[in-house]
């Protein structure tokens, strides 16, 4: 008896309870549905996260405040850290920007505040930024002027500002040389930046740019940084010039550490390939533990299988008795019923996929619009190969129990079964 | 061509045994019709079941075309029932759902043979049961006597060389019962060794050979001199 007849076998019997045999299929449907979504979705993110860092330049070292956590804390104790440690100066940015690896470096100081146009009232987030910021983001403004470095040197109070928050302040009147108010400070608006829309979960239109003296000294109220972004001349140069920048930061903090501590330092060096490790890692761990909760529903729809098998083995007892009888091995029998449990999960296995792939496409629209980005739908390899796999797995391990009970019936019995 | 030397049968349940076959010995040639009769619990069906290789003796010998069944294993006994046995049962036993073609194609399942070669026969079978007509209906849109005639198709789709019948014209009216014998009868002229089990004298009589038992042995073993011919019509 070969697979095609047993496959044919399978179907006739399948057909012959089509509500049952749905029924019985809805949880592998929702299991392997449920875990396309997540792998769908988890890729997306990922590559959205990735492709935005990568956007960056390769080049970048990224400079925080704080200590290095051997063990990879996240989270609250860095973000206090970040407040708190104010160690991150200007003259830090001017010591690096001497060494000869370095390309350019872009000091950054942020905050929130709210933006006041005549009537017009709109949250803001404010960025100082030297006039590098421009070229490393390669986002430049579309009309008007950039920061420049003479507006730094003399804390200038001018802004550029992002796409969004310009049409809510001005609406169709021209921004150019008017006026607005942010923390109390008037801003003249020298330049309007071009449309970039959400990236890192930041929407970039939202922002104002001020020269990062001027948010330092009128906005915030501060000598220190949030953050330093340099560029190093070639990709050859990032591991070098991150170990100058240490030597040349703990100089200036006058931190002792010759034997290269890391949580002894008050500053993190990261660069653009260690960064895209963790951003990997950080959703890789993510997807993983969504995906495994969606296989709950896989196991659970696998005990649907078993149960719905083990009715159909008692339903047909005469018929298993029969074809024992005319010739049937108990192997024709085991491979019969457990072809039909895997043809069932299986068949669940493609309408979970298409289901969950629909999802997924519909979502990452979804996304695109409310996120004001470019989510892409992405349907990793591996989550085919896997929701078919799990699918005949799951056939396998639930239908190998009715299988095996089919198999052993005597045929005797079997065909006296009323 | 089958040996059955003194057969036991016992069942066990908890410690309550019971003896369906009591030490049953006798001889079959090829081509004959054998009928076994009995009261019910004679055990005649577990006899039958031995025979069929749907069941193993206690104790005894049982030899199939000189084969020990004892020496067999279960996929070895598989294998010659489906290549030489052919089941009729009482109550058909015919697959719902499933065409007359594919019904009677069922042994044809495990059997190594081409699909033409397979279509062949199973258009045969049917033809010489004569339900060429019904070949594409559903078990429920056939008559007793009719599912019946499939289920003879059934069994001799393999030709096989013993066909046993378990009370065949049990569940069906007179003159279905009469077709039904009509047919084994011919099939046991065309050289088919037929071994029918029945408790009714009358359709005994229609085979060459009765064999009576009762409780679990053997208490007559005839010949049958002038049996009855089922096409001669119904003297019941």
């Amino acid at each position: 008896m070969n697979i095609k007849e047993s496959i044919k076998i399978s179907i006739t019997a399948l057909r012959a309870n089509k509500s049952r045999s749905f029924l019985t299929v809805l949880g592998i449907v929702i299991g392997v549905g449920a875990v396309i979504v997540m792998m769908s979705l988890g890729g997306g993110a990922q590559n959205l996260i990735l492709g935005q860092i990568a956007s960056l330049g390769s080049n970048s070292i990224y400079i925080e405040p704080g200590s290095f956590d051997p063990k990879g804390g996240f989270g609250m104790d860095m973000a206090v850290e970040e407040m708190t440690i104010k160690t991150l100066k200007l003259k830090d940015v001017e010591a690096i920007k001497k060494d000869p690896l370095v390309d350019m470096v872009y000091p950054m100081a942020y905050g929130v505040a709210r933006a006041v146009y005549r009537s017009e009232d709109e949250k803001v987030t404010f960025l100082g930024i030297t006039p590098d910021a421009y070229i490393m983001d390669d986002w430049h403004a579309a009309i008007g002027r950039e920061i420049s470095d003479d507006d730094v040197k003399g804390t200038a109070r001018v802004t550029t500002l992002g796409y969004k928050i310009t049409k809510d302040l001005f609406g169709e009147e021209d921004p150019i040389g008017k006026t607005i108010r942010i923390k109390k400070t008037n801003f003249k608006v020298i330049g309007v930046m071009e449309e970039r829309g959400t990236e890192m979960f930041q929407n970039y239109d939202e922002y104002a740019y001020v020269p990062i003296t001027t948010a330092q000294k009128l906005l915030l109220g501060i000598d220190h940084l949030n953050a330093i972004t340099v560029h190093a001349i070639n990709e050859d140069a990032i591991n070098p010039l991150m170990e100058n920048i240490r030597l040349i930061l703990r100089a200036n903090h006058n931190i002792y550490n010759p034997e290269g501590d890391l949580s002894k330092d008050d500053f993190k060096i990261m660069s653009q390939v260690e960064a895209t490790d963790m951003v990997s890692q950080i959703t890789g761990i993510l997807t993983a533990f969504l995906s495994s909760i969606a296989a709950i529903a896989l196991i659970v729809g696998g005990i649907g299988i078993m149960n719905i098998m083990l009715v159909s083995v008692t339903e047909r007892t005469r018929e298993i008795g029969l074809r024992k009888a005319v010739g049937a091995r108990n192997k024709d029998i085991l491979n019969q019923f457990l072809i039909e449990a895997i043809t069932l999960t299986v068949l669940g296995g493609v309408i979970g996929f298409i289901g969950g792939a629909v999802i997924s496409f519909a979502a990452s629209l979804g996304l695109s619009q409310v996120l004001n980005t470019d989510w892409a739908f992405v349907l990793p390899f591996g989550a085919v190969v896997l929701a078919f796999g799990v699918a005949v797995i799951v056939g396998l391990v639930f239908g190998i129990y009715p299988a095996r009970k089919a198999a052993k019936l005597n045929p005797i019995e079997a065909l006296r079964h009323e | 061509m089958l040996e059955v030397r003194n057969l036991k049968k016992e069942y066990r349940d908890d410690s309550v045994v019971t003896t369906a076959l009591n030490g049953v010995s006798f001889l079959m040639e090829k081509g004959d019709f054998v009928a076994i009769i009995g009261p019910s619990g004679s055990g005649k069906s577990t006899l039958m079941h031995i025979m069929g290789f749907l069941d193993r003796p206690s104790s005894g010998v049982y030899k199939f075309e000189g084969q020990k069944m004892d020496d067999l294993t279960d996929d070895e006994l598989a294998y010659i029932r489906n290549e030489k046995m052919g089941f009729v049962f009482q109550f058909f036993n015919l697959l719902p759902r499933t065409n007359v073609f594919n019904n009677v194609g069922l042994p044809l399942t495990y059997t190594k043979i081409s699909k033409h070669e397979k279509e062949q026969r199973i258009k045969k079978a049917i033809d010489s049961v004569g339900l060429s007509h019904r070949i594409n209906h559903m078990p429920n849109q056939l008559s007793g006597g009719e599912q019946q005639r499939v289920a003879i198709a059934r069994a001799i789709v393999n030709h096989p060389s013993v066909i046993f019948a378990d009370e065949p014209t049990g569940n069906l009216d007179s003159k279905s019962g009469q077709q039904v014998m009509e047919i084994l009868q011919s099939l046991n002229d065309e050289g088919h060794t037929i071994i029918l089990v029945t408790h009714e004298q009358y359709t005994s009589e229609m085979a060459k050979r009765v064999i009576k038992l009762k409780d679990g042995q053997i208490v007559s073993d005839e010949k049958i001199d002038s049996r009855r011919i089922a096409k001669d019509g119904l003297v019941k």
